[in-house]
């Protein structure tokens, strides 16, 4: 035991230390928070004033629009072409053409000298369509709070169902975005760090310190140490990306907030929301008010993050040992990098697959093969995560899944320490696959 | 085999160990005396490799049993393999401390050690160096320290010398005989056969997985020794034949510096004293002296008529 814990800390101090550790750990988090940043920026810079020229074929019918704060509408019954032409050196940000016969066609164009975002578009389009509407009810009498009151669009929000508990559970987005981004994650440490517990037995046996090592510890020690040590390696990146991360998108958004009104940034950073629902809805309502950003605060406290954390930290670590075992095992079989490839392609197929399916499970929570990829231990690690979220895993089908993982682990790292003992002191030739399962049995 | 009474500290017994359809030992019984230096010998591939990982605890005997009669377990065995290595990255004192701690030496036990071997060694100046920077020798000089340091009572020295300059073997052979006269038993396997003449008591010859030869080197010599006598005379060569009758045959005569230099063989077991009376009388003589086998001769012998009965 004790040398097993040398081994450890030889590992762990070995690939901490490195430059290229501290490198990635830094560099992780700061291209994330640069990607956060940089898209809430991006929607600050969006925000900026338009100062439209309306040219309307039906004038004076909309002469009466009242500019926003953010968009400033001046009316005008000049000629398409001759508004067009002075466009350029104009002080307007976009030309909107509404085209003859406003209540046959409903249609119209927006010319632009820079691109306006996906809500001022949207701003515009409603904007024309309610004072359409406003016609349209003076002329058939109709009041406007009438008619808002007739207009209600029918609000569906889905459920899932649970019948032991009798509770239902509103069915969201986001949760499961969550979960992919945890698959997704433990799809890259797995890979990562399994492959380097391979390189780590290439580099003992080709520099030929492994002999000196075997003599002192059993091979079996040899191998816990180094796959514990860079398992402890993956779990501190983690937790730095995960620490880095926010702290610097808190510093990112707390510059942005001083610079602008918060309400405004917050209102910005949350749009995609807005613009799905904008979208989804044509004949949007001005009095029906969507807050967007009490659906994502909502969704959030949705996500079970204790126990999306405890699983995520339970399937990095039994699916890592279940695959860095096999790396282990390969790298004790041959004597350089190049002769991996033959190993590496089949052993690594099966998490491939897994991260292609979670992607579908994604779309088609409910696709049965979502069902056995995540109870076959090789799939498990990346497939649980994006079905947890949907809330339709039962008890016993994660039990089994966990349980099958540990066996599957456990029996993974027994072999590989039987080829591992024998394929550390083999030199020359590269092994069959025959040959390393024969291994097993001496 | 061995007819003294000096304690065994390694018995092995019987040992075979087969790799598939391979024999690597066949049977193989060697008694390992304490305090000595034992010389492992024998051509590539004999199996010596594996006798010794099998003596390092690295693989088990297929069959039979081989026994420490140690105080302590197995860790005071010292491994120096022939093929040897270190980490490359790692630093030289952190690697040498590392390596020392998993003998079983507490941190400050090992760091004692350490230093005063890297004194002794001349290799203070190393110590925060990465492995990679150093050369080869200064690698080798390292592992020879870092075998050591532990203070095992059994060392395994595989081909010790190679890689080192004559005046870092020479360096390592004191050093040898230093931790010799201390009282570690040390096995020494080489190709180097004048070193196992300077440094070894006694040897084991294995070849194709059988022990061939397991005795003294005094013992060895003696039961190698071909009745071969070099006398160094001043006289006519014609007298000197005439002398030494038929009893024996002249394998070579020269000239050195006025002197003749004869090499003769016995047929019959004439006692050298009787052929210095003969002489005495027709030449002047210089010098006299038995011809004995070198090491050399008796491993290229010995395993020289194993390989031609197979090719017969």
């Amino acid at each position: 035991m004790r040398n097993i814990l040398l081994i450890i800390r030889r590992e762990y101090l070995s690939r901490v230390r490195k430059r290229s550790f501290i490198i990635m750990s830094l560099l992780g988090p700061i291209i994330m928070a640069c990607v956060g940043i940089a898209s809430v920026y991006l929607s600050i810079d969006e925000a900026e004033d338009q100062r439209v020229l309306v040219v309307d074929e039906n004038y004076p019918l909309f002469a009466t629009i009242e500019s926003s704060e953010l968009i400033q509408y001046v009316i005008s019954d000049a000629d398409l072409d001759e508004a067009l032409a002075t466009f350029e050196t104009s002080e307007y940000t976009a030309l909107l053409h509404i085209n003859k016969n406003y209540y046959k066609t409903h249609s119209g164009q927006l010319y632009f000298k820079k691109q306006p975002s996906f809500r001022v578009q949207r701003a515009i389009e409603r904007t024309i369509q309610l004072k359409g509407e406003e016609f349209k009810l003076s002329e058939f009498n109709i009041s406007e709070s009438d008619y808002r009151r007739i207009k209600q669009p029918f609000e569906m929000q889905a459920f899932q169902y649970d019948s032991v508990s009798k509770t239902a559970e509103e069915a969201d987005m986001l949760p499961a975005v969550v979960g992919i981004v945890f698959s997704i994650l433990i799809y890259m440490f797995i890979f990562m760090y399994s492959v380097q517990v391979m390189r780590g037995v290439i580099e003992e046996k080709t520099s030929r310190i492994v002999e000196v090592m075997i003599s002192t510890v059993k091979p079996f020690h040899l191998m816990l140490g180094k796959i514990v040590g860079i398992a402890a390696v993956g779990l501190t990146q983690f937790m730095i990306w995960i620490t880095l991360s926010f702290t610097l998108l808190g510093i990112g958004q707390y510059a942005l907030l001083s610079q602008y009104d918060s309400a405004s940034v917050f209102e910005n950073a949350t749009m995609t929301d807005q613009m799905q629902k904008d979208m989804s809805e044509e004949m949007q309502d001005k009095t029906i008010k969507y807050s967007s950003e009490d659906n994502i605060l909502a969704s959030i406290s949705k996500v079970n993050f204790p126990l999306m954390i405890g699983l995520f930290l339970f399937y990095f670590l039994g699916g890592y040992l279940l695959y860095s075992a096999m790396m282990a095992a390969v790298g004790s079989a041959v004597d350089n990098d190049t002769d991996t490839q033959q190993f590496i392609v089949p052993i690594t197929f099966p998490l491939i697959l897994g991260y292609i399916a979670s992607f579908i499970l994604f779309s088609n929570p409910n696709s049965p093969i979502g069902f056995w990829l995540s109870i076959i231990p090789f799939t498990s690690p990346i497939v649980m995560l994006v079905r947890i979220p949907f809330n339709n895993v039962e008890i016993w089908e994660l039990a089994l899944s966990m349980s099958l993982l540990v066996i599957a682990f456990i029996g993974m790292v027994w072999l590989a320490a039987k080829v591992y003992r024998t394929g550390i002191l083999m030199y020359g030739k590269k092994p069959t696959l025959r040959e390393m399962i024969k291994w097993i049995k001496y | 085999m061995i007819e003294t009474k000096t304690e065994q500290i390694i018995s092995v017994s019987n040992v075979t160990k087969r790799f598939g359809a391979h024999i690597a030992l066949d049977n193989v019984s060697l008694e390992i005396p304490k305090g000595k230096i034992f010389g492992l010998l024998g051509p590539n591939g004999a199996g010596k490799t594996t006798l010794i990982r099998m003596l390092t605890g690295i693989t088990a005997p297929d069959e039979g049993t081989i026994e420490f009669h140690l105080k302590h377990s197995s860790s005071s065995i010292g491994y120096l393999p022939e093929e040897r290595g270190l980490y490359r990255k790692m630093k030289v004192w952190e690697q040498a401390i590392y390596l020392t701690r998993l003998k079983g030496l507490s941190d400050s036990e090992a760091r004692h050690h350490l230093q005063v071997w890297f004194s002794k060694m001349n290799m203070n100046d190393w110590k925060n160096k990465p492995v990679e920077s150093l050369s080869k020798g200064m690698q080798q000089r390292l592992q020879f320290v870092i075998t050591v340091a532990s203070n095992p009572d059994i060392l395994i020295l595989d081909e010790p010398f190679s890689g080192f300059d004559p005046i870092n073997a020479e360096q390592l052979k004191n050093e040898i005989l230093k931790l010799h006269s201390e009282g570690k038993t040390i096995i020494l396997s080489t190709h180097n056969m004048s070193s196992v003449e300077e440094l070894c008591s006694i040897v084991g010859l294995i070849n194709k997985g059988q022990v061939i030869l397991n005795d003294s080197l005094v013992e060895i010599k003696n039961k190698f020794r071909k009745s071969i006598f070099e006398i160094v005379f001043d006289g006519s060569q014609v007298a000197f034949a005439n002398s030494i009758g038929f009893q024996f045959e002249i394998l070579n005569i020269k000239n050195d510096n006025g002197f003749l230099i004869a090499t003769i063989k016995s047929h019959d077991k004439v006692s050298p004293n009787q052929l210095l009376a003969a002489l005495l009388q027709t030449v002047s003589i210089k010098s006299f002296r038995e011809v004995l086998p070198s090491m050399n001769d008796i491993f290229i012998d010995l395993v020289g008529q194993q390989t031609e009965k197979i090719t017969e």
